[in-house]
């Protein structure tokens, strides 16, 4: 049926929870984050320094929208009507000839010829737990350490640019703080800086009493004690402290990210959660942050999946649709890779509940921006949309895709972990080629 | 069914470690350390650190905090030939060690999973009374209830068996544990099927420890934390992933017999029956947990020994002999495999004394050394490895807390028992367990990672720079050093006195010229000091143990 790749025992009972049994691989090999930080600019830690060094040059950037719980193909963009599964939605023609989406995007329709569609995606795991790490990490071939999330990765290849802002910023609700989990074993400082419900990080603001004059002048203090202490020492551990404290002013400099949006901004992008996030995604673009990470929770209908995706989609079309044009009509989609995707889609069969559950056999995923081809929809599922017919792509597939999009050899370039050499996504994956310029 | 297999990669281990050498006779631990670590080095060693570096790093490392600035003062001026083992001797009878040492221990054996007052007590009391390491690790695994101290030591357990976010009871988490941080083997991965890269580790090894721990449950009639167990009927049945072959386990230690699981009528399946009155689980008559509790933390059971000496020499060296600390096997070897078998007989020779050891790592001259390398040129890595240059530490968010309320003045904020109503606006934290929180929120790893590596974060360097809580102790007020400091108007005094107060040094030429020129241009002096004060509490060489 479908090209499989081999995922060592994945989808065997297992007494152990997979993430536990990730994290004590990463154990294994014992990622030292001291050594990882001699890398001060992101170049040390590959195989290939001198491809880093010319990726950090790069004005390349990344929105990573992370649909969590698993967004429906069929109520988005693989709609299937008046079919055995297709439920009570229509679809709707868009500004590409002969290609449908659901009823439920209209707005995204409009903007269908800025796309790139694969609805031809298979993965493996159907459990969220698994599968948001096992995505956002592109599944790579196991080799005893826990790989990073996408975000973390582009940090680790690219490094922080132009952008005195940390490389990797995850604009989401909830809690924000510093989430080094996602960087794997490259250590935490490639972790990502989240902002939780578009509140700045704890402590951002300058005390009341304190001119930036005084700042200024009492860091200048602190790094000449720095360069007292640095002499005759091993440089890792100061570097590396020197390094947080130049992130957090970078990002003390930056204020105005987190004020008030501009009401015309609000119109457009939607008063809604989503809309907000979205909005402070595109201002962090703007900034210079290498990969921004915007979170969308609660898509996981198991129960009245018609329901909530009537009253899900609109918000998401709106914030979607917004984003794309509005760096288009910056002039900055030409340099920004945009990806929309869940961990999974949402099985064509409907439940008891009415309800759609997790599906990786068959679903979709979009992007746009610099590198991809616009306006192709490649892949197709069956009439029911329970599987997917001829090639299907997995996510390993998806990263190497993505990593060439920005300029970066997926084939040939390699992290160097504590001297073992590993592959930046799935040795047997490679490139979609239909999706690229 | 098929029996058990043997795995032999840990029988071959412990032969080599029962190899050990013995110290020459009358030589002392430390001496004989310091001969290994200098037969095997190649290069210059740093010169011995100076006292004020010296100084600082023991307090640190046995008080848990930055010496006063009297302490300094004397020992600089004190012309013993033997004042550092003076010092060493009464650091380990001061009031802070024990404070200093259930610290080090919650976050080795809790791994930031939380706190609990019983817990706190058992730990505190353990290094009070200086338990031996056999006695904690036995006592946190079967505590006897009816001691107030050792009530809490079951919390190691209990803790783990609580349910987080959506994940099922993590029983497998706590065998993995209990190998991790008492004998240094990460079992895990050797859960589904025989560990994929450490041949040493089979999955009979994880599925023994498991059957140890699979009948357990957390105690709800209990005010502490408690364990109780259910009655084990049959031996644990365990199949790999990649094969078909079932197999069966009694609880087993990696590398020693297997328990047989003993078939009793329901009559007598208790030795203790269960007290529905008082809602007291009973003892079941096979009971895996006592047998865990007399035969792991023994001398017999080598993995125990090189574990914990392997963890307190990367706590007072800077790195592990093994690393990472949890991965002993014999595709992992130790850097200075000698010197960790010598450690690990020596330690049982003394009945697991840990004060004994504290005291033997600290006599060393590897632990005395300067952390500065004696040519500019040499390789820092090598040196380093080689242990001719000390290797710099990292703060624990508890060092860093009583260091920064010591050298600001503002510990007297925070009495351990409050009398009065507290002074400070209600908005900043009143207590010491409120300070706390905001220092682990800052600078402790979340839950369940382990804090073996140094990793500062953006969100210290923040806390730093704005929060109103160090703003609040680095302000002048409240007799704090700031205020202090404002007293003396003579600019060299005032400098020399903050450079002891925060880096418990002198300051140098450039040093004292740099600052006073910042004092002169500075218009506000109360400002000024304030800001001179945070300069050196947010440099490296404060933030860093050397």
């Amino acid at each position: 049926m479908n090209r499989r790749i081999n995922h060592q025992a994945s989808s065997q009972k297992q007494l152990c929870t997979p993430a536990q049994h990730v994290m004590s691989r990463r154990r294994l090999l014992g990622s030292t984050a001291a050594a990882g930080l001699l890398g001060m600019g992101g170049l040390g830690g590959l195989v290939q320094p001198l491809i880093a060094d010319e990726l950090s040059q790069s004005n390349k950037q990344v929105l990573f929208i992370w649909i969590d719980g698993g967004m429906s193909q069929l109520e988005s963009w693989d709609p299937k009507p008046n079919t055995k599964f297709g439920g009570p939605f229509r679809s709707i023609q868009t500004t590409l000839p002969g290609i449908r989406i659901s009823e439920l995007m209209p707005k995204t329709a409009e903007i269908m010829h800025l796309l790139a569609l694969d609805r031809g995606v298979t993965t493996v795991d159907n459990s969220h737990s698994a599968g948001v790490p096992r995505i956002q990490r592109g599944d790579p071939k196991d080799r005893g350490v826990i790989y990073p999330y996408f975000g973390s990765a582009v940090a680790k290849l690219m490094g922080q640019g132009n952008s005195p802002l940390p490389p990797y910023i995850w604009v989401k609700p909830g809690s924000g703080g510093f989430k080094y989990q996602d960087a794997g074993f490259l250590g935490p400082r490639y972790g990502a800086l989240a902002i939780g419900d578009g509140q700045p990080p704890p402590n951002l603001l300058l005390p009341e009493a304190l001119s930036h004059d005084d700042n200024a002048a009492r860091n200048r203090l602190r790094n000449f004690a720095n360069a007292q202490y640095a002499a005759g020492r091993n440089p890792t551990f100061g570097e590396a402290q020197s390094f947080v404290f130049d992130s957090a002013q970078a990002l003390m400099n930056r204020q105005s990210l987190f004020s008030d949006p501009d009401p015309a901004d609000v119109e457009l992008y939607g008063d809604t959660e989503l809309g907000r996030d979205m909005l402070i995604g595109r201002k962090m673009l703007e900034a210079g942050v290498r990969f921004v990470k915007v979170n969308s929770y609660g898509w996981d209908t198991h129960g009245d999946n018609f329901n909530g995706h009537a009253s899900l989609m609109p918000r998401f079309d709106q914030a979607f649709s917004a984003v794309v044009l509005d760096l288009e009509q910056r002039g900055m989609l030409d340099n920004t890779l945009v990806i929309a995707m869940s961990e999974f889609g949402r099985t064509p069969r409907i439940n008891g509940h009415i309800g759609r559950d997790h599906w990786p056999e068959a679903w979709s995923i979009v992007m746009t921006g610099t590198g991809i081809r616009r306006g192709v929809v490649i892949g197709e599922t069956n009439k029911t949309g329970t599987f997917v017919e001829n090639d299907a792509h997995d996510i390993g597939d998806f990263f190497h895709t993505w990593f060439t999009a920005l300029g970066i050899n997926s084939l040939e370039t390699e992290y160097l972990n504590n001297g073992q050499p590993l592959p930046i996504a799935h040795d047997d994956c490679k490139p979609i080629k239909e999706l690229l310029t | 069914m098929t029996s058990l297999r043997i795995s032999s990669g840990l029988a071959i281990i412990l032969t080599v470690a029962l190899c050990a050498p013995a110290p020459a006779r009358g030589v002392e631990l430390h001496t004989a350390i310091d001969r290994l670590i200098e037969d095997s080095a190649d290069g210059m060693f740093a010169p011995p650190a100076t006292d004020q570096e010296f100084l600082r790093r023991l307090f640190l490392d046995l008080t848990g905090e930055i010496p006063a600035p009297s302490d300094v003062t004397e020992f600089v001026a004190n012309s013993a030939a033997n004042k550092r083992t003076v010092m060493i001797d009464r650091l380990l009878q001061d009031d802070r060690y024990p404070r200093r040492m259930a610290e080090l221990f919650n976050v080795m054996l809790m791994e930031r999973r939380g706190t609990d007052p019983a817990w706190k007590r058992f730990l505190v009391d353990s290094f009070k009374t200086n338990r031996h390491w056999d006695s904690m690790v036995k006592t946190i695994i079967e505590p006897d209830l009816t001691n107030e101290n050792e009530q809490g030591a079951g919390y190691f357990l209990t803790k783990r068996l609580e349910k987080y976010g959506q994940n099922p009871t993590d029983y497998p988490g706590l065998a993995s544990d209990i190998g991790r941080l008492f004998m240094g083997v990460d079992l895990a991965c050797a859960q589904c099927h025989d560990h994929l890269f450490v041949d040493d580790y089979s999955q009979a090894d994880f599925q023994g420890m498991y059957a140890f721990v699979n009948n357990t449950f957390i105690r709800s009639d209990t005010e502490f934390p408690a364990i109780g167990q259910k009655v084990m009927k049959k031996p644990l049945e365990f199949q790999s992933v990649f094969e078909e072959e079932m197999f069966t386990t009694g609880p087993r230690i990696p590398g020693g017999a297997e328990l047989e699981v003993p078939e009793y009528d329901s009559e007598h399946e208790f030795a203790v029956a269960p007290d529905p009155q008082s809602k007291a689980p009973g003892v079941p008559a096979f009971n895996p947990l006592h047998y865990l509790a007399t035969t792991l933390p023994t001398a017999s059971n080598l993995r125990f020994q090189s574990n914990f000496v392997n963890r307190l020499w990367a706590s007072m060296m800077g790195n592990g002999l093994v690393w990472p600390l949890d991965l002993h096997h014999s595709d992992n070897p130790a850097t200075h495999p000698e010197l960790l078998s010598l450690l690990a007989s020596e330690f049982a020779q003394h009945d697991f004394d840990i004060k004994w050891l504290v005291r033997e790592l600290a006599l060393t001259k590897v632990y005395q050394r300067s952390s500065i390398l004696q040519t500019p040129t040499d390789n820092v890595q090598k040196a380093e490895a080689e242990y001719r240059v000390f290797r710099e530490k990292a703060l624990s968010s508890e060092q860093l807390m009583w260091s920064i309320l010591k050298a600001t003045g503002a510990e007297s904020r925070y009495p351990i028992e409050l009398e009065d109503e507290p002074k400070l606006e209600a908005s900043l934290p009143t207590t010491i367990d409120q300070v706390q929180e905001h220092f682990i929120a800052s600078f402790a790893n979340p839950p369940r990672e382990p804090e073996d590596e140094f990793a500062p974060s953006v969100r210290g360097s923040l806390f730093l720079m704005n929060s109103e809580l160090v703003q609040s102790w680095v302000n002048v007020g409240g007799n704090n050093a700031t205020e202090q400091l404002l007293k003396i108007s003579d600019n060299k005094e005032v400098i020399s006195s903050l450079y002891i107060t925060v880096l418990s040094r002198a300051p140098t030429t450039v040093e004292l010229k740099q600052m006073r020129e910042f004092l002169v241009s500075h218009p506000d002096r109360p400002d000024a000091i304030a800001q001179l004060v945070w300069a050196l509490l947010s440099c490296n060489e404060f933030l860093i143990n050397h």
